[in-house]
């Protein structure tokens, strides 16, 4: 109770996009999955490969890296679909590779600094976490996690802009 | 402003809903004349279990004004007061007071100020009740209210039952005897019973020495004299028995007859050949009579009985439909005969529904790529035909459990058009057509927005000032009819109005001054008319300028295009203005063919194809070099390559394709080149926008047998012109 910076109250999922380590909330997460190559859409941005069937569900499957204005994700066997639940919807976001799910505080998250991704606002905070790196190895002194905010991702909203 | 509605607070609500919409249909039935002691006690039935409702979830304002709506009806249910013209009309706007009253208990709004109309109410009463009020309650006047259990107020203030009275005055002569109610003892002895020398005859001397006597005999099985059998049992002896007797000494009396013999003992109650003597046939309804005239004291007088019994009988006949009371149901001697069913209804969750759906649709599917896979012989070895059949029955049937009339969508609209009459000071008749016609209930929902937007506007922008109406040679009142019908696999949802039509000039110059249209723009009559569905057109500075329409066209357009459908609007300067919305009867299934674009599956909606060609060198010509015609039998079609349109690679010469001629409804005919067309099948269709947003040139997207996803094309905007598409709010190019 006395160390408040300790206790952890929210899990996150990191996954990496190039050698970058991201996370988002476990709680939106419904499932991994591994890549399969989703049907393609007419008309829609680049950063959109596609819609996949996710249990009779048809749901879009968003290049991540695209998505944040970097090179698009190399698929490689280890390609992942992250599938998630924003404000009510469901979208898979092809990432490089899922490392870890590790348990955070809330106070343990830093305000984002006027980091340049993209757009500003879609990094919620920073991180420090002791996680397994893209290479398998855990460092000791710790790694910074970029923690985005998925509602600020939010799909139908950046594509209405697009369109 | 609760958040944290209840599950069964949510289905009061929804009761609510359709209580309203039952009580404003019976309340605009009596505006139009029908005073019928049905429709009364239908809008009394509805306010009353709102009422009951409401008390039980502690809304003490909604609670209270129905129940001082709730007492003039029932006042006019029991004929104390004349279901005037003018009556109706304050009985309408207390009933948008309750509508008022039930949105502010879903916190959707604040209550309404219902102190006025609580004390008119009450005036209505305490001066209607002055009126003589013995003769007019008889049982005929009053039976006719249905006692439909969901009536029954949890508080029991008030019983809605017309049996009541009735009941009661039966069970004090019956109280004469005072001990348990006699048995009636149902006696058929089985085909082989006399062939095996049973005896009925004996049977039923020991009923007999119980004290029991035969009431009637059932000859209904009694064949013409040749064909009867004397070995076979025709018979049938209803018999009743004092109530002291032990049931295992009539049952005893029974144990050497054959398993086959049907033996009912049931004990009678109160009221209970009173319901039983008016369904049953006239064979029954004679047995019931002498069992009342066994039942009560000698001394009672008999004439009066039968004539009570008599009027009962009559009383329940005026309302053959009325589910019957359920201490009648319980007391129903032969309670199993079906025809005593009263249909059933039972609220399923719509996403369950939904499930199903799309189970069904994986079957049909299923279906199809087994019949493909089979030859034709193989098919028929395993019956594939008639699974095909049954499939095909499945569907129909869980497809009709999402239909449901329109009427509910057009419910809310008379209410409208009260409120919007009392805005502008115009009076709007309603004239409403094939409300009963059935549409998916997600089309339902989603046709209420455009509905209301089409429906202000004629009555805002289309139908004139009463002045006006006048100067022009029209009635003063205005008329909005709103009609819906089936044509094939589409609804037609109309709302056509006898106003002054869309002022085609004006129009036309707001939309360049606006710059949605260049200032030399040379536009047909329809073109113009579609432009105030225009995006960008609606704003309030042309509401106040332009004398045609424009409210909220735009939402209107995207609202019926995001249901697969479109709208229309056909306008006579000075006659009226017609918008018609032409939607898909469902948004679960669809028949189409699977055809493949540089390789890719989609689906091609059949309701659309026409036929398919295989052109010949020199048939397909290029124009411009973005357009292509196609000659058919003399006539020049023009061809779209959808792979241009998706921006597609597509390197196929035009002789190793299909051109499928297809028929839009702004485009006409058009050729739509494809690479091959794979098979024809029924799919499941499922919404982009779910998850994303509505792709213009798509309707949706299905899952295919295998799990891949095909995309469904939207005819109407792959083929529609250039100067649609420069209108429309989402281009291809997005």
């Amino acid at each position: 109770m006395s160390n408040t910076d300790t206790v952890a109250d929210r899990k996150i999922v990191t996954f990496t996009l190039g050698k970058q380590i991201f996370g988002i909330d476990m709680t939106s997460l419904i499932e991994i999955r591994e890549w399969e190559d989703p049907t393609p859409l007419p008309s829609v941005p680049p950063f959109i490969k596609g819609v996949t069937n996710l249990r009779g569900n048809v749901i879009p499957v968003v290049g991540l890296s695209e998505r944040l204005g970097w090179e698009p994700s190399v698929i490689h066997p280890r390609s992942c679909i992250l599938v998630v639940s924003i404000s009510g919807k469901q979208a898979g976001f092809l990432v490089d590779e899922v490392t870890d799910i590790v348990a955070i505080g809330s106070q343990e998250v830093q305000p984002a600094p006027d980091v340049e991704i993209g757009e500003p606002s879609v990094i919620q905070g920073l991180v420090r976490i002791t996680a397994r790196g893209a290479d398998g190895t855990k460092s000791e002194e710790g790694q910074m996690v970029l923690l985005l905010d998925l509602d600020a991702l939010s799909l139908t909203k950046h594509l209405d802009l697009a369109a | 402003m609760s958040d944290e509605l209840d599950e069964i607070q949510a289905i009061f609500f929804e009761e609510c809903t359709e209580g309203l919409a039952a009580a404003e249909e019976g309340l605009s039935a009596m505006q139009n004349g029908d005073t019928s002691a049905d429709t009364i006690a239908s809008v009394f039935r509805a306010v009353h279990s709102i009422k009951g409702g409401a008390g039980a979830f502690g809304h003490t304002a909604l609670t209270h004004f129905a129940h001082s709506f709730e007492n003039v009806l029932d006042a006019v249910r029991g004929g104390k007061i004349e279901p005037t013209l003018p009556l109706v009309r304050v009985m309408l706007i207390a009933f948008d007071l309750l509508s008022d009253h039930v949105s502010a208990a879903t916190g959707q709004a604040g209550v309404p100020e219902d102190g006025e109309m609580i004390a008119r109410l009450e005036a209505i009463l305490a001066n209607g009740g002055l009126a003589d009020d013995g003769e007019d309650a008889t049982p005929a006047a009053q039976a006719p209210a249905p006692a439909a259990p969901a009536t029954e107020a949890p508080a029991g203030e008030e019983d809605p039952f017309g049996f009541q009275p009735v009941t009661v005055a039966i069970e004090e002569l019956d109280g004469e005897s005072g001990g348990p109610a006699d048995w009636t003892v149902r006696f058929t002895p089985g085909d082989a019973d006399l062939a095996n020398a049973g005896e009925p005859m004996l049977v039923i001397r020991e009923v007999e020495s119980l004290g029991g006597e035969i009431v009637a005999v059932d000859v209904g099985d009694l064949p013409a004299l040749r064909d009867i059998d004397t070995e076979a049992a025709y018979f049938g002896w209803t018999l009743r028995v004092p109530g002291t007797v032990e049931e295992s000494a009539i049952r005893d009396c029974f144990d050497f007859v054959s398993p086959e013999a049907l033996v009912e003992i049931t004990r009678e109650e109160a009221g209970a050949i009173v319901a039983d003597a008016v369904p049953e046939p006239a064979v029954e309804q004679e047995a019931a009579l002498p069992d009342v005239r066994a039942q009560v004291d000698p001394s009672a007088d008999l004439d009066q009985m039968l004539s009570m019994v008599q009027s009962i009988a009559e009383a329940t006949t005026i309302a053959p439909s009325a589910p019957p009371a359920p201490e009648a149901d319980k007391a129903n001697k032969f309670a199993d005969k079906p025809s005593e069913m009263v249909s059933q209804t039972i609220r399923v969750d719509l996403a369950k529904l939904d499930m199903l759906l799309n189970l069904v649709g994986e079957l049909v599917i299923r279906n199809s790529i087994l019949s493909d896979r089979l030859s034709s012989a193989d098919a028929q070895r395993v019956e594939l035909p008639e699974l095909a059949r049954l499939t095909r029955q499945i569907q129909d049937n869980v497809m009709s459990l999402r239909a449901q009339p329109i009427r509910q969508a057009f419910s809310r609209v008379p209410r409208m058009l009260r409120d919007l009459g009392a805005e502008t000071g115009k009076t709007i008749n309603l004239e409403t057509i094939g409300e009963t016609t059935e549409v998916d209930k997600g089309v339902i929902e989603k046709i209420g927005d455009p509905l209301t937007h089409m429906i202000r506007n004629a009555a805002d922008h289309g139908i004139e000032s009463a002045e006006e109406r006048i100067a022009a040679g029209k009635s003063p009142d205005g008329t909005i009819r709103l009609s819906a019908e089936q044509k094939g696999a589409r609804i037609f949802v109309r709302v056509k109005d006898d106003g002054r039509g869309i002022n085609r000039e004006k129009v036309l110059a707001k939309a360049v001054e606006r710059g949605i249209v260049p200032a030399d723009a040379q536009l047909s009559n329809e073109e113009i008319d579609q432009l105030i569905c225009a995006p960008g057109f609606s704003t309030a500075d042309t509401i106040s300028n332009i004398s045609g329409r424009g409210v909220g066209m735009d939402v209107v357009r995207s609202n019926v295009e995001a249901l697969g459908g479109r709208v229309e609007i056909a306008s006579v300067p000075g006659e009226g203005t017609t918008f018609t919305m032409i939607l898909p009867l469902t948004l679960a299934i669809l028949d189409g063919m699977i055809v493949r674009l540089a390789g890719q599956r989609f689906v091609l909606p059949l309701a659309h194809v026409i036929e398919t060609v295989q052109p010949e060198k020199g048939q397909v010509k290029r124009t411009t070099p973005n357009t292509e015609v196609i000659e058919m039998r003399g006539e020049y079609l023009p061809v779209k390559r959808a792979t241009e349109i998706f921006g597609l690679n597509d390197d196929r010469s035009i002789e190793d394709s299909l051109v499928v001629i297809v028929e839009s409804e702004t485009a006409g005919h058009v050729g739509l080149m494809v690479d091959t067309i794979d098979d024809r099948r029924e799919v499941v269709i499922k919404s982009l926008d779910q998850n994303l947003h509505p792709i213009r040139g798509l309707g949706g997207a299905t899952i295919l047998g295998d799990g891949s996803i095909a995309l469904i094309l939207d005819i109407e905007a792959l083929v529609a012109s250039p100067t649609q598409t420069r209108f429309a709010p989402k281009g291809l190019a997005a």
